[in-house]
């Protein structure tokens, strides 16, 4: 599969035109500037019923919907598993078999919308060896059936175009592209955030339609739809039962409460967390030995829970697994920087020796290096890594330590001066884009 | 001022230790904490969030918190049997630590919250109701009230004796339920207080013993040899389940080992160091013929 059209890219990275103009979703300095304005280009109005009996359609029809769905853990007489986590129901993405399992606008999932891209272990090729030395390879199929997502969450939906870039970067990821490509997806806006989120400090927002091919929206009846790319056209049309015209008069009624809706949200989330991100970068580029790393990787257990339930971390590892004698399959299966034999080395030797280093690579990857390299800051701000952390790393803690340690400094212009230079002279790095 | 951050700030002051390693309040509840000044011992806290095993913080294979120095450490029950674990593996020397005893009546399964909740049946830690450490033993320091019983749940024991009473083809259904969404991240290892080896056999890739892809054949060679490598090691302190991010009830495997090693050798684990495992003893009576 080829690289997505340039088009494709810009309009999965958009921001949604009609939240533009509120005051949660204004650009900020540094806000995307090569990124185009998605254009709304339909509204319907879903109404829980109609979505209900989609998500049942779908199922019926063999073709279900992935969805945020409460937990299986103490269905089906297995109770046994949620009494000994003690803790209130969980949801998690995947195929729905009827609407009753749906939880939209509830907790978030615990893993992120990327497993439906990048599962946990899949299959690269296959191999057999055909005697006299000679070897055989298959590449695994890249043919996959086309899925809805429904009800995905903005800051799941909006890493995709974030991690096509590396996909995308010296090698043409083909089953990542493949899935992206047979994938349409209707994100929800967010209304349940918590104090872990801050996606209004990654340049995003709770209603973010940056990967979306529709957005739905609360409203009394159900949902406001806008579909915002022909993969998104093109599922509405196929359900014409299910997204209903707005009757004349109400367009205007449900637009202006989807608007309501999705500015409170953004307000209520632009207060948890600000960042400089020039200056966070810059700080970053000039403190690799700050003390402050040596403060990090105590607590930190090193297991990469934060990789797993992230949206954006898209490091795998590469395994070949004989099935049998002779033949076997080459599979890649999730990793994490986080471990410490991610960079270790054959001789013995590991580059990042202990735990403080780990983290810092965390850091250093999500708010530095990827902005650098690709303009995209490598994280959605779902705040997953510090709800799931067995130790209560907290990640937007972080972030406003470095922060301000960054404000503290840049009256220091030696430093700062050089690396700002640095960061504007990058190709792509939309985060200086409001002053360049 | 706390007898907890009284004895901390003594420790830290008369130079006996470099770091106190405790818990203290965060945004997303108590958290561990790496104390090295007098002047930070006030945010040492115990209460019913105090959920992580501190022991794992003693692994000397955590280079960076070795390097702080010698250390102090708050130990609930739990932590303490896992200490009394790796002295009884002979990880580190008794006098290589100091320990603080804390008295403790349970704590909750998650450990969110600015203010300590008040343990009931739906949010106490399933290895709390019934736990014979309220007060551990083999501690330099023991402070704080003694605390009441939690409220009583479901115990483990019971929930293992529904799993045991299915069908083997029902139990084997079950398993593999909860193991399908296993991604092998090992983040139970890593949570683990006796979990650790310099290198884990599934790291090891010359030959590669245990499949790292999460596929099902994968994930029961992963868990199984997590279970076996832990019977009669585990203090059953939860921390593995809790770090689960998809949720598996590794308890439940856990608690069997015990139950299993407790009937073929008459071990429970306790936070007597002097008492040996059965791993790591010989005896005449041992049931197993192969040994004698």
């Amino acid at each position: 599969m080829s690289k997505p059209a340039k088009g494709d890219m810009k309009t999965d990275g958009a921001q949604l035109k009609t939240t533009k103009a509120t005051k949660a979703t204004k650009a900020k300095p540094g806000a995307k500037a090569n990124d185009a304005i998605a254009t709304v280009r339909q509204r319907f109005l879903l109404s829980a019923d109609a979505l209900a009996a989609l998500v049942d359609k779908l199922a019926a029809a063999g073709t279900p919907a992935v969805a945020p769905a409460w937990t299986a853990d103490g269905a089906d007489g297995a109770t046994v598993a949620t009494a000994t986590t003690g803790t209130a129901r969980e949801t998690e993405y995947r195929s729905v078999s009827g609407a009753a399992e749906l939880a939209l606008g509830e907790r978030l999932p615990r893993l992120s919308l990327k497993q439906y891209f990048l599962p946990p272990t899949e299959v690269l090729f296959s191999y057999r060896r055909n005697g006299g030395g000679e070897v055989e390879l298959t590449p695994a199929p890249t043919d996959f059936a086309a899925q809805v997502v429904l009800g995905a969450r903005p800051c799941d939906t909006a890493a995709l175009p974030i991690v096509d870039k590396v996909m995308n970067w010296d090698y043409a990821d083909e089953l990542w592209n493949a899935r992206r490509a047979a994938t349409t997806i209707f994100s929800l806006a967010c209304g349940v955030e918590d104090d872990s989120c801050f996606c209004s400090a990654v340049f995003l927002d709770p209603a973010t339609a940056q990967g979306a091919d529709g957005l739905l929206t609360p409203v009394d009846d159900g949902y406001l739809v806008e579909t915002l790319s022909d993969k998104g056209d093109a599922f509405a049309a196929a359900h014409p039962e299910s997204f209903a015209a707005l009757a004349a008069g109400t367009d205007k009624a449900a637009t202006e409460q989807a608007e309501r809706f999705r500015a409170a949200a953004g307000e209520r989330v632009a207060g948890h967390l600000t960042l400089d991100h020039e200056r966070l970068r810059n700080w970053l580029e000039n403190h690799f030995d700050d003390p402050f790393w040596a403060t990090l990787g105590l607590r930190c257990n090193g297991c990469g829970v934060c990789a797993s339930v992230c949206p954006t971390c898209h490091c795998f590892d590469i395994v070949d697994e004989p099935e049998s004698v002779g033949r076997g399959v080459r599979r890649r299966n999730w990793d994490t920087c986080q471990t410490c034999v991610f960079t270790l080395h054959a001789s013995g030797h590991n580059p990042r020796a202990d735990q403080n280093a780990r983290y810092r690579q965390r850091i250093e990857h999500k708010f530095h290096v990827y902005p650098l390299k690709f303009g995209d800051v490598l994280c959605t701000g779902c705040g997953r890594c510090s709800r799931a952390c067995p130790t209560s790393q907290d990640l937007a803690e972080i972030l406003a330590a470095i922060n301000a340690k960054a404000a503290g400094e840049s009256a220091a212009p030696d430093k700062a001066g050089k690396a700002s230079k640095a960061a504007k002279g990058a190709d792509a790095a939309p985060t200086t884009g409001a002053d360049s | 001022m706390s007898d907890l951050q009284d004895t901390a700030r003594r420790l830290l002051d008369e130079g006996t230790v470099q770091v106190v390693i405790g818990w203290e309040a965060s945004r997303l509840g108590a958290r561990p904490v790496f104390v090295t000044s007098t002047d930070d011992c006030d945010r040492l806290i115990f209460d019913t969030r105090c959920v992580h095993n501190l022991a794992t913080f003693l692994n000397p294979r955590r280079v960076q918190v070795a390097a702080l120095g010698k250390a102090a450490v708050v130990v609930k029950g739990c932590d303490a049997k896992a200490v009394a674990g790796l002295l009884r593996e002979a990880q580190f020397e008794r006098d290589a630590i100091v320990t603080i005893g804390v008295r403790c009546g349970g704590v909750v399964s998650e450990p969110s919250g600015l203010e300590p909740p008040e343990l009931t049946s739906a949010n106490v830690a399933a290895r709390c109701p019934g736990c014979d450490v309220r007060e551990p033993a083999s501690v330099d320091f023991l402070v704080g009230e003694a605390q009441p019983e939690p409220p009583v749940t479901m115990s483990l024991n019971e929930r293992i004796a529904e799993l045991d009473a299915l069908s083997p083809a029902e139990r084997f259904a079950f398993w593999t339920g909860e193991l399908s969404r296993c991604t092998q991240c090992y983040a139970c290892r890593q949570a683990c207080p006796l979990c650790y080896c310099e290198r884990c056999i599934v790291e090891k890739s010359q030959p590669q013993w245990i499949e790292t892809s999460p596929h099902p054949r994968g994930n029961f060679a992963w868990h199984l040899t997590r279970a076996q490598h832990l019977a009669g090691r585990c203090v059953g302190c939860g921390e593995c389940e809790r770090a689960c991010p998809v949720g598996i009830p590794l308890g439940l495997i856990n608690r069997k080992l015990q139950q299993v090693v407790h009937e073929l050798y008459g071990y429970t684990v306790t936070d007597d160091p002097a008492v040996p495992a059965p791993i790591g003893a010989y005896a005449t009576d041992d049931t197993q013929d192969f040994i004698k």
